[in-house]
């Protein structure tokens, strides 16, 4: 497999971080832009936005990585919702 | 008045451990049943799953749940429900349970789903084997869920999916991916049947809130939707007995 070229790189990126069994995530936003990669979307845990970074970063060593992925709160509701 | 708490798309792997458990220790005071629609682990990993059951083991509560693509990823979907079921959690596919809350049956039925789109722009079985088998999946899916809708025995009855059956609660999602979001043909299973209640999730980006073309209520659970543990969601069944009542005599 060849390099992909600029155009198809945040695909190639977006393909290894939901391959990757140490993120998985289809749901993550991928934009390259010079030599700086940056990701966002929603992540559950710190440690989860920690291997995305490693990731992307071990897949591009030569770019920066602008992590800026949101670990969704996972706090008690704060009410109820009557459906019926 | 019946407390429903859902959530889905937990996603569990290595690091998740103790990120529901904690909200989880009122959950008795807070809900009847806990529903999980789907998406428990991160790639389909036994030793995934067996951190959230530990979690989930022993919770005072009854606990139910269908499985969603994540959980299909290692082709170990069987070992990921039995270790679900070894902590308790009952899990559903084409299968429905009713459960005896203070006297109110309260029936499940439960399916991952499947996608294909939505009215006007499913796919169709039709050319390519992969193709036809793609659609045949979300129909034979919808089928099965009918079925268990329409044969449960029970005062409230919820249906618990992981793909959506509805558009609207997609909004935010790329409209480009609705086809592997969920199908119309499981709201219509839904609406044959009839529910009180449609849970799913999958949609990280899409709303919580929107209705079958019947006008059955559903909710998009997916975590990042809800951004809490989970939503509780109350039913009223003397109310649906009422309104059941009506219906048949008009």
């Amino acid at each position: 497999m060849s390099e992909p070229r600029p155009d198809y790189l945040p695909e190639a990126i977006r393909e290894k971080l939901i391959h990757d069994p140490r993120v998985a995530e289809q749901d993550l936003r991928v934009e390259v832009r010079a030599h700086r990669v940056m990701l966002g979307g929603n992540v559950s845990s710190p440690q989860l936005k920690q291997r995305i970074t490693e990731v992307a970063k071990e897949l591009l060593p030569d770019y920066e990585v602008v992590n800026e992925t949101t670990v969704v709160p996972a706090a008690e509701p704060d009410g109820e919702e009557p459906v019926s | 008045m019946i407390r429903i708490a859902a959530v889905g798309d937990l996603h569990y792997g290595e690091g998740s451990k103790e990120i529901l458990r904690p909200s989880l220790e009122h959950l008795q005071d807070r809900a009847d049943l806990l529903l999980l629609a789907g998406d428990l682990t991160r790639c389909g990993g036994p030793e995934e799953v067996k951190i959230l059951a530990d979690e989930l083991r022993g919770l005072p509560v009854p606990v139910l749940a269908v499985l969603g693509n994540h959980d299909y990823h290692a082709d170990r979907e069987e070992e990921v429900r039995r270790v679900l079921e070894d902590a308790g959690v009952r899990v559903l596919e084409g299968e429905a349970a009713a459960i005896d809350v203070d006297g109110v049956r309260v029936g499940i039925a439960g399916t991952k789903g499947f996608g294909g789109g939505f009215r006007g722009a499913h796919g169709s079985d039709f050319g390519e084997p992969e193709m036809k088998a793609f659609v045949a999946h979300t129909k034979m899916l919808s089928d099965r869920l009918e079925r268990a809708l329409a044969g449960l025995d029970a005062d409230l009855r919820i249906a618990l999916l992981h793909y959506s059956p509805i558009e609207a609660t997609l909004e935010g999602e790329r409209l480009e991916i609705y086809p592997f979001l969920g199908s119309y043909l499981l709201a219509e299973a839904v609406d044959n049947a009839g529910a009180d209640l449609v849970l799913h999730g999958h949609a990280h980006h899409g709303a919580e809130k929107g209705r079958t073309p019947a006008g059955i209520p559903v909710r998009n659970v997916a975590q990042p939707v809800i951004r809490h543990a989970y939503n509780v969601y109350t039913l009223d069944a003397s109310r649906q007995t009422l309104q059941a009542a009506a219906g048949g005599i008009s």
